[in-house]
């Protein structure tokens, strides 16, 4: 624990985008890359997207004229490429503390414990999450059971082939809440129905459409300020606008935000409440050597937009390793 | 040699280990009970925790499926010194005695506990001249190392106020500590002592409350005899009390919600940050919580016993509360809330700490309106009420000197004392290293040893409480689902039937009927 191993970059997260960054770096000759990732799998968030027959294939492979496939099979396309290389990959790794100026980072894991590292450059790509109900400001009410995350509704649904509810409500409006909808259908649960707070749904018409090969979820838009979830013990509905429906599951979708936590704790400058790192035009933290690349720069991209983002950032790297 | 209790849980088979199932009142043995507490909040833990020196055979039961789930879970968390409690009173000689009580206890417990200090800060000149006036009730509330502070030095002691504070009063001894691991150390030392413990069970009916043996009738139609029943029921009291017909109160649930900032905002304040308080309320704090975050609140909101949203929260209220905090410390509005919860204290319309001793029936003990001091006063209201028995009722205190007091040091929680500080942990067992709670860093290990504590927590909630997975920014985005999965691998129960807060909290429901995993890998 006490030793501190060196690397010319260290990635924290397995994703699309750390996983484009270490590919491009290791391909123009950085020989010494370590990633460290959380998860007990490469690929980030498509990993938990399950392949399954059945199913909905939720990820566009644009680069190969746009066809759909599992976020699995890609994810494991993803680990493929990674294992072609030398490249270590720590996983089921968690990173609990960085030192921003001496481009150090303590991480754990169950085989070696706190492990100290270094680096010359370090690669933020710790991607995103769905904002909570108090984040959203116009959520409140209840808190019973089967109020879920997309990615829980996910670890249920794919990885363990349970049905979380029949009747789902969905709150959140964008190509998330559809391709939940969907995945919800395709497991046994009725039509969703759709809420948000704005009048037609965030997610663009071509892409409702590729959704409804699986269901015909309702989109209920208000224009309301505030949305209260109902039920003691389980979930029964939501009221809106003095209206309310029934449902026996809601599901909060979309409104991503960064994964902030490592940035707020070595005391790297993040923007809130995006809580968007502040990087500068050649993709830097606001200490030198720090970088960022994917979903964690805020908005919502695909996986593949992601993997390139981190080979984009990646050049950067190299520029920055070069001059130092 | 010192006996364990028993623990059982009214629970059907299936979602928790046979051995724990509450079926048969045979399980509890044929001697009544010398005392059986009704309601596992925090003052019924506290009062099992202290009668259990005695050689007593006690029963502590409750209607959820942990401990302190009730009015004990939400509140701001303060140990109070009892500065601003009605003077004369038995809250205030409570407050202040227990007060002193703590920073002992919390280390014998294992209890997380921190001296932080507060601050009453007066922002405009009406305020200003009610200073004199809260520094002389502390004073005669015993609490004599207060100080009367001018704008500059508040403004020094707590540099990111207000500028608009013209004076403040500082109370030293002011602390925060963990509402939750409270109720569970009571009770775990309990259980260690000899008490039995039985969760998820409702009493329906008092059968022959004026005999020297009294049966609790409970909801699942099993019947338990004791000699004197204390009834701690928090919100349940006033129900419970109807049963046996004892004298008649009033008691209805006032709402109180909170916001919780994200941990980085602790660092701006460190003392708690009161307002000069009114007639009803004490107004809106802003509290450092033991935890690393800031809350605010609360608000206090009367409800009738039968309105179900009482437990919600409200978009409008919640601004308010933004509002009123942010007259404290202007830039929490800047601050990143994470969640948003709402407690709910017992009102009583007699009196707070409204007593009745052989309450129209020998034997019977009733205690109302304690309401959010209990969770301060727990230690001494207990003392107080084992002094009631004694006095009133005759109760025989013979002191089993095989007791315990304490708990062990690994009971520290992980998150106050971190497994994966030491090598040695990690090494012995590797789970230690293994974080599934990513906001909060909490591992496989730490879940793992609450699964296996003397409680046997077994709920989503209940594992939340203890560990403080799923509390954090994220709010179980990332590990409720595997939380719940370690759950049901470690009790061998399956993962339908794990549950947020017992039966009826499921939260999954069935098998997907159209899925599978027979579909090929197409991508190579």
């Amino acid at each position: 624990m006490n030793s501190t191993k060196h690397f010319s970059v260290v990635i924290i997260g397995a994703g699309p985008a750390g996983v484009g960054a270490a590919l491009k770096l290791y391909k123009s000759g950085i020989k010494s890359i370590a990633i460290i990732e959380r998860n007990d799998k490469i690929g980030g968030i498509p990993s938990f997207y399950k392949r399954k027959k059945g199913g909905v294939r939720t990820f566009m492979r644009w680069s190969r004229g746009g066809y759909p496939v599992f976020g699995q099979d890609y994810a494991a396309w993803l680990g493929k490429q990674i294992l072609k290389t030398d490249v270590e990959v720590k996983l089921e790794s968690q990173v609990l503390e960085i030192d921003a100026k001496g481009k150090m980072l303590t991480f754990v894991n169950s085989k070696e414990g706190k492990v100290n590292l270094s680096a010359d450059a370090i690669i933020r790509a710790c991607g995103s999450r769905e904002e909570t109900p108090a984040e959203r400001k116009w959520i409140a009410g209840a808190r019973p059971v089967k109020v879920f995350f997309t990615k829980q509704i996910l670890n249920l649904v794919d990885r363990n082939n349970l049905l979380p509810m029949k009747k789902p409500l969905i709150i959140g409006s964008d190509i998330i809440a559809y391709a939940a909808a969907a995945k919800l259908k395709a497991a046994g649960a009725s039509d969703s129905t759709i809420v948000d707070n704005r009048t037609s749904p965030k997610a663009p018409f071509y892409e409702r459409l590729y959704f409804r090969f699986w269901g015909n979820p309702q989109y209920r838009g208000f224009d309301v300020k505030s949305l209260e979830i109902t039920g003691v013990k389980s979930a029964t509905g939501v009221n809106l606008n003095g209206t309310h429906i029934d449902c026996d599951g809601i599901v909060i979708c979309g409104e991503l935000i960064p994964n902030s936590e490592l940035a707020l704790i070595g005391n790297l400058k993040v923007n809130i409440p995006s809580r968007i790192p502040v990087i500068n035009k050649n993709y830097q933290l606001s200490e030198s050597g720090w970088f960022a690349a994917g979903n964690i720069l805020g908005g919502f991209h695909g996986a593949e937009w992601c993997y390139y983002d981190g080979k984009k950032v990646a050049d950067y790297v190299l520029k920055y390793i070069s001059k130092s | 040699m010192r006996k364990y209790g028993k623990l059982l849980y009214n629970w059907s088979d299936g979602n928790i280990e046979e051995s724990l199932i509450f079926n048969d009142d045979a399980q509890l043995g044929d001697i009544p009970y010398d005392v059986a507490i009704v309601g596992a909040g925090v003052v019924g833990s506290a009062l099992a925790y202290k009668l259990s020196k005695y050689k007593l055979k006690i029963l502590l039961l409750d209607k959820n499926y942990d401990v302190g789930e009730g009015t004990s879970k939400g509140n701001s968390a303060i140990i109070h010194t009892g500065f601003d409690a009605p003077v004369d009173t038995l809250e205030s000689e409570l407050v202040t005695k227990a007060s002193m009580e703590w920073p002992e206890l919390a280390k014998k417990l294992k209890i997380p506990f921190e001296v932080c200090g507060a601050l009453v800060v007066a922002i405009d000149e009406e305020q200003e001249k009610q200073l004199e006036k809260v520094y002389a009730k502390g004073l005669k509330n015993g609490v004599t190392d207060i100080k009367i502070l001018s704008s500059e030095e508040a403004k020094k002691l707590e540099p990111n106020i207000t500028d608009d504070v013209l004076g403040g009063i500082l109370i030293p001894r002011e602390s925060i500590a963990d509402p939750f691991a409270t109720s569970i150390a009571f009770s775990e030392v309990s259980l260690s002592n000899g008490v039995d413990i039985i969760l998820g069970v409702e009493i329906t009916a008092v059968e022959n409350p004026d005999e020297k043996t009294k049966t609790l009738v409970t909801d699942c139609g099993n019947r338990i005899t004791t000699k004197i029943i204390v009834n701690v029921g928090g919100l349940g009291s006033e129900k419970l009390a109807k049963l046996y017909n004892g004298e008649q109160f009033d008691t209805n649930p006032r709402r109180g919600q909170f916001l919780i900032f994200d941990k980085f905002s602790r660092p701006a304040i460190n003392h708690i940050l009161l307002p000069i308080p009114t007639v009803t309320t004490k107004g809106v704090l802003v509290v450092p919580t033991i935890f690393g975050n800031l809350i605010a609140g609360p608000t206090a909101e009367d409800y009738s016993h039968d309105n179900k949203l009482v437990a919600d929260t409200t978009t409008e209220q919640l601004q308010l509360l933004l509002e009123g905090a942010s007259k404290l410390y202007p830039k929490l509005k800047e601050q990143p809330v994470i969640s948003i919860f709402s407690g709910v204290r017992s009102n009583c319309s007699q009196g707070s700490y409204w007593i009745r001793c052989n309450d129209n029936h020998p034997g019977i003990l009733t205690v109302a309106g304690i309401r959010s001091t209990g969770f301060t006063s727990s230690p001494s209201l207990a003392q107080h009420l084992i002094d009631e028995l004694h006095d009133k009722i005759g109760l025989n205190l013979e002191v089993n000197h095989e007791a315990i007091d304490s708990r062990s040091e690994d009971k520290w929680p992980g998150w106050w004392k971190r497994r994966y500080d030491d090598e040695k942990f990690v090494k012995e067992n590797p789970e230690y290293g293994k974080v599934v709670c990513y906001c909060e860093q909490i591992t496989r290990g730490d879940v793992i040893q609450h699964l296996d504590s003397p409680l046997k927590p077994r709920t989503l909630d209940s594992i939340k409480r203890r560990t403080r997975a799923q509390m954090g920014r994220c709010q179980g985005f990332d590990c409720m689902v595997n939380i719940a999965e370690i759950i049901s691998d470690h009790c061998e129960v399956p993962l339908d039937k794990i549950s947020k807060r017992g039966p009826g909290s499921e939260i999954a429901q069935s098998l997907t009927s159209n899925y599978s995993d027979e579909a090929k890998n197409e991508l190579n």
